[in-house]
């Protein structure tokens, strides 16, 4: 009885296994079944490539501009000038939180359920979802217009092998945003090279005042520092080698040099008490709230100064200083856009889609540019003399810089960076020396 | 009954259903898991077969740092054994005496349970901030000043500092598994053992735990393999930092997979937490036997 019994659950057990497997992989091949008879439909409703009154045609958006996020509003109305100059066009904006969405994205790669455009971040991030064939290449939509106004060197981290498969929107650059009023209290200068910026923390601290906000729990701050004075000691080029694999050691003088000096802020007592268990929510707000007079981080820091400060009037913006002026300009920048919106090759309507990412990232340029939420990366040919005049600022950087780099954990590949942050943390504790970090970074790059 | 019990057919239909669940919820997944951490794979692209490899990695690899988050569960697994279930025995064998407003205080120790584990985080990100946490506002108050720290994030006490909340939460659910046991206790035993001039101590020694043995492991049992697979809390608070200061095995396995696309060594690290919690389940009930009380 009970041999019976055990026989025919295991007999159901296999028999479910094998209808839910079953189950699975019928799914997967039925979905470029049905994407296969829009398409072939598409080209016969818009052989005119350009302006095209596509017939009642759905996109599905799907980015982070959240209703907290500044860019909020310059998607909303960029959506809204596209839909009004392609009537027939309808974009549908779903919104997701930063964190929750890296995730999301990679798991709708691998689940093939992109919708048509999507927002992601060029250079390593994107990496694995273009060599897995779900992004569409959009050179043939890149017409000569969008060239004029829109450069090659700014899509650099939206091109793959030569192919470009994504535009993008806003440059932002990391800088130090100062406190400048508390700068005057003590008659001192935005710091040009590392010494200077040594003597203005050592002035800070002789008069008591905690020189600069950092997070460490969240480790991209930290590393947002530590990008930048790589940059400054080493050089865009060296550093980009080094951290892309590209045949260049980590375990080089000059990255030693940038996580000593790193090293030194912190032995000084440069960095706010506490850091390591801080948010950079936490963090920003000793910032905003006149704590501590400096913070470095990216151009987006602009628009919250301007809605979370009490006097934004007092806050200024500088360059990061040099460390070492053999390799580096003041006016090499850590940053480059790696916000990119990128179109799904499974989308039914190539053609509506390549069209929409280059008019929706012009608008939202704009938008955002005028909002003071971001750093343009479209020409502007428009009235900005009403832009906040840290964002101004920031723009001209972005304008006048020598190079981009992107910041390390979004160039290097998930893995490296995730080592990276890991090994920033532990030298910020003390936990391994300068000397440690640097080999420890050698030694994952070059495995 | 007996007949019922006999009916195959019957027996495959009611079972039907939650053999479907089962299979499809937990087998599948574990099978499916099983076989991604046999790949080098990052999630999207095509994995590549490498066999044990990434079990091989997982004790080798001085970066993933796998045997100091086993160490730190086995903390938490002991703290939890020593600390927590005591704490809920103490609780249970007060409350089950019957004193008064035993229902009131059986709500409010079991509150922490029934509350979001998001909103605990948030409470405890509270207690514990450096600058307004009342913890160092007590300290400080108390001129203690010197003993104010960065709770979470010190290397030195992060890991404790999201282990207390962990055990503080689960006190109130052990405690009421254990209430329940000892209120199916027939009350004759414990009048019997009264009449015969037991004390309070000696009743709770002599009659009351013991019949709880059961019980007892089987909160044992909740208890470990819940700190080997503790998570939630620990995301909220620390994420497994400073500098994997208070890393366990499954905030490391979302790092992996989510942050750095190491999909295989992940599941790899899953495999080793569902075999870790089979292993003690089974060890544990091996190791405390217990009569079956009628």
């Amino acid at each position: 009885m009970k041999q019976t019994l055990k026989r025919i659950i295991s007999l159901m057990m296999v028999c479910l296994m094998v209808l839910s497997i079953a189950a699975c992989g019928n799914s997967v091949p039925a979905q470029p079944g049905q994407s296969d008879a829009p398409e072939s439909s598409t080209p016969s409703a818009s052989n005119s490539s350009t302006p095209a009154p596509a017939q009642n045609v759905q996109l599905v958006l799907w980015s982070i501009a959240t209703e907290s996020d500044a860019f909020h509003n310059a998607y909303n109305q960029a959506i809204a000038d596209f839909e009004k100059a392609n009537p027939g066009v309808k974009i549908v904006h779903e919104t997701f939180e930063n964190e929750s969405y890296k995730t999301k994205i990679k798991s709708a790669v691998a689940a093939n359920e992109l919708p048509d455009l999507f927002f992601t971040w060029g250079g390593g991030f994107s990496q694995s979802f273009v060599e897995s064939g779900k992004v569409l290449a959009i050179d043939k939509y890149y017409t000569e217009e969008y060239q004029a106004q829109l450069s090659r060197a700014a899509l650099v981290n939206a091109t793959y092998d030569g192919k470009l498969y994504g535009a993008t929107y806003t440059t932002p650059v990391s800088a130090l945003f100062y406190n400048r009023k508390m700068f005057d209290q003590y008659n001192l200068k935005a710091p040009t090279t590392f010494e200077e910026l040594v003597n203005v923390c050592q002035t800070f601290i002789n008069n008591g005042i905690t020189p600069i906000g950092v997070s460490v729990k969240d480790t991209w701050v930290l590393a947002m520092t530590h990008d930048a004075l790589t940059l400054k000691s080493a050089g865009p080029e060296k550093t980009k080698k080094a951290i892309t694999r590209g045949g260049q050691s980590y375990n080089d003088p000059d990255f030693l040099a940038s996580a000593t000096k790193l090293k030194q802020l912190i032995d000084m007592g440069a960095y706010v008490e506490g850091a390591t268990g801080l948010s950079n929510d936490e963090a920003s707000q000793y910032f905003y709230n006149g704590t501590v007079p400096m913070y470095i981080t990216g151009s987006w820091m602009a628009g919250s100064i301007m809605t979370d400060c009490e006097h934004p009037e007092d806050y200024d913006v500088a360059p990061i200083p040099v460390i070492n002026g053999n390799n580096a300009k003041i006016t090499d920048f850590m940053g480059g856009a790696a916000d990119t919106i990128m179109v799904a090759a499974s989308t039914k309507n190539p053609d509506v889609a390549g069209k929409a990412v280059f008019e929706l990232t012009r608008s939202i340029s704009k938008y955002a540019y005028l909002d003071g939420a971001g750093v343009p990366a479209w020409e502007v040919d428009y009235d900005d003399s009403a832009v906040n005049p840290i964002t101004a600022k920031l723009a001209q950087y972005a304008t006048g810089a020598t190079s981009f780099t992107l910041w390390f954990d979004t160039l290097m590949n998930a893995n490296d960076a995730g080592e990276y942050l890991a090994l920033l943390q532990q030298l910020y504790i003390g936990s391994i020396t300068p000397q440690e970090f640097v080999e420890a970074m050698a030694e994952q790059l070059g495995s | 009954m007996e007949k019922a019990r006999s009916n195959v057919v019957a027996i495959c239909l009611f079972m039907l259903p939650a053999a479907v669940l089962f299979t499809v919820i937990i087998i599948v997944p574990v099978i499916m898991s099983t076989y991604y951490s046999l790949l080098n794979w990052d999630g999207i692209t095509k994995g590549t077969f490498v066999g044990l490899e990434n079990f091989v990695q997982l004790f080798k690899s001085k970066t993933a740092g796998f045997p100091k988050t086993l160490l730190n569960v086995s903390v938490l697994a002991g703290l939890s054994i020593v600390i927590q279930l005591p704490l809920a025995l103490f609780l249970a064998l007060v409350l089950g005496k019957g004193i008064k407003g035993e229902v009131f205080f059986l709500s409010v120790f079991f509150i922490p349970v029934l509350l979001s584990t998001t909103v605990i985080g948030q409470l405890w990100s509270k207690i514990y901030n450096p600058d307004y946490g009342i913890l160092n506002v007590a300290l400080r108050a108390l001129g203690l000043d010197h003993m104010t720290k960065v709770w979470l994030g010190d290397q030195k006490t992060a890991l404790l500092a999201v282990f207390i909340p962990i055990l503080w939460q689960y006190v109130g659910y052990h405690m009421l598994i254990m209430y329940a046991g000892i209120k199916s206790i027939s009350p004759e035993l414990r009048e019997a053992a009264r009449i015969d001039g037991a004390t309070e101590g000696q009743l709770a020694r002599y009659v009351t735990i013991p019949l709880l043995k059961p019980v007892l492991r089987t909160s044992i049992i909740f208890s470990v393999t819940g700190s080997l697979k503790a998570f939630d809390l620990i995301y909220i608070l620390t994420n497994g930092g400073p500098a994997h200061a208070s890393e366990v095995p499954s905030t490391l396995m979302v790092s992996m997979i989510f942050n750095r696309n190491r999909y295989g060594f992940g599941s790899a690290i899953a495999v080793m937490i569902i075999f870790l919690c089979f292993l003690m389940a089974i060890l544990l009930r091996k190791l405390i036997r217990t009569e079956e009380v009628v």
